[in-house]
């Protein structure tokens, strides 16, 4: 059953929670600018910026941190029950989560460094579209949290297969224009690699989805979700021969 | 109109039943009236056997009445009333052909605060076995000691059960009380907050004799506690206002009921 709209008896209760949803949804924040800023650097090829980047996750880190604290303390302090205790439970786990987008985001920057030392290829270009998709995710799924929204979550949920499949589509261009020409390789090693980490963004915000939809309901989400990604599918051997 | 909005205009009454083992206590439709005030309203559930069943709920909401009735010390009162069953083993305990002394040999209580009686050790816990049977001083003595060691005091009184019982401390008085409740050997045990006015060391020692208890006993234990209800109980049931409002595994009670009244009374937004 989802939480109550009634307040606590005691009053300070109410006031630690709202503090942590409220971290949630500002690190769940950071970690989009943080993806934003990333894309941002691979197009402007701008290694100090990618630096800042990279260190700009620190603070991400930090408020995990703050977030593990509160969700100890409240633990510890409050014995939190039923609802309490799965908003609690959801937001050390969706913590979790931001944490490493975050750490994507970064890995993203410093790909870039390199990237940015050897001649622009083309196919760069495709990364945006990756990312768009996954901050969108990210976002949605944040306001599915605030607004404890379980239908809203689980759409984020299902829509994680349409990143999956442009990232399927994205490694078939890129191994094209590997085999075209081999000087692509190292630039284009470098974007799978990217490409890969904005794909993982995805399922992290999918598992946020899951917090969320346990947090509301109370119970998982037993559904079975379409994987596109076909990138370790025994077939893609085959895809670079294909026009 | 909305599901919802039709569901809360014809509540459902609370699961009676849930089913880890085989029933021990079956109450149907109890009602119970103190001097024609109501206080409690149709209640049903199924105890089972050999587990323990937490009763929670602010005060007021009659479950230590319903913990009352099954040993059916409301009798002893004037212009007290239950109308409903209590089937235990097959046979209603609210027949008034079913004997009180019977009753009391196969359902025990421990109340809230610890009453030994102003007698030596011993005698607390002979007592009661004096009652119901006739024994010959070994048997009598073996007996006592069972009750104690079941009660978890032996060690701390075995040197001193001719002293009387009202030099042992809070704690320790608790499990003498239980001793002399396991003495008769009932089958089941009631416990109305038996730990209320004891320090967190003396409640730690009774959560664990309950636990150890559950091997031989079905237990049955109101707890203003909601963390006691929690760690020990297998079943948790919510009452208010004389109703049942949901009967549940303890596990989903506390992480997730299913009644909005459950939540919001344990997350402490009841009022």
């Amino acid at each position: 059953m989802n939480g109550t709209s009634k307040e606590h008896i005691i009053k300070s209760y109410d006031s630690e929670l709202a503090r942590l949803t409220g971290e949630i949804v500002r690190m769940g924040e950071l970690s989009v600018s943080q993806l934003e800023a990333a894309l941002d650097v691979v197009e402007r090829r701008d290694e100090r910026a990618a630096r800042r980047v990279v260190d700009n996750d620190d603070a991400i880190d930090q408020l995990e941190q703050e977030i593990s604290h509160d969700v100890v303390r409240l633990l510890a302090l409050r014995a939190p029950m039923a609802g309490d205790l799965r908003n609690v439970f959801a937001a050390l786990r969706i913590a979790a989560d931001i944490e490493r987008i975050g750490d994507y985001a970064a890995n993203v920057a410093k790909r870039s460094i390199p990237l940015s030392m050897v001649a622009p290829v083309a196919p760069t270009k495709g990364l945006d579209h990756l990312a768009e998709l996954a901050a969108d995710e990210v976002r949605e799924v944040l306001k599915a949290y605030h607004e404890q929204d379980a239908e809203r979550a689980y759409q984020v949920w299902k829509d994680d297969a349409e990143l999956d499949e442009a990232y399927t589509g994205y490694f078939r261009q890129l191994l094209t224009y590997m085999m075209e020409d081999p000087r692509n390789i190292t630039p284009c090693t470098h974007l799978l690699f990217m490409a890969k980490n904005i794909e993982r963004i995805g399922d992290h915000a999918t598992n946020i989805a899951e917090s969320v939809w346990y947090q509301v309901h109370g119970q998982p989400l037993n559904k079975q979700r379409p994987n596109r990604d076909l990138t370790s599918s025994p077939e893609l051997g085959n895809l670079g021969d294909k026009p | 109109m909305t599901e919802r909005a039709v569901a809360a205009l014809n509540p459902q009454p609370a699961d009676t039943s849930v089913a880890i083992a085989p029933t021990k206590l079956k109450v149907r439709d109890l009602y119970f009236y103190y001097n024609g005030f109501q206080a409690l309203n149709g209640i049903s559930m199924d105890i089972p056997e050999k587990k323990v069943t937490a009763i929670i709920g602010p005060s007021g909401c009659g479950k230590s009445t319903l913990l009352r009735i099954f040993n059916r010390i409301y009798a002893i009162y004037p212009k007290q009333e239950a109308k409903g069953e209590i089937v235990l083993d097959g046979e209603n305990i609210l027949d008034p052909g079913y004997s009180m002394n019977r009753l009391r040999g196969k359902i025990g209580m421990v109340f809230q605060k610890p009453v030994p009686f102003p007698m030596p050790i011993f005698e607390n816990v002979a007592y009661g076995i004096r009652h119901h049977e006739k024994l010959s001083r070994p048997d009598m003595a073996i007996r006592v000691e069972q009750a104690l060691r079941s009660a978890a005091l032996w060690d701390e009184v075995k040197d001193k059960l001719k002293q009387n019982a009202l030099g042992l401390s809070g704690g320790q008085q608790q499990r003498l009380c239980i001793a002399r409740a396991i003495a008769l050997k009932p089958e089941v045990l009631l416990l109305d907050e038996p730990t209320s006015a004891l320090d967190p060391i003396a409640t730690s020692r009774i959560e664990q004799l309950v636990a150890e208890l559950t091997s031989e006993y079905t237990i049955v234990m109101v707890t203003h506690n909601m963390q006691q209800a929690a760690r020990c109980s297998d079943l948790t049931a919510f009452m208010y206002l004389g109703e049942l409002i949901e009967f549940d595994e303890t596990e989903k009670i506390f992480t997730s009921p299913s009644k909005k009244q459950t939540e919001d009374y344990i997350t402490g937004r009841f009022g």
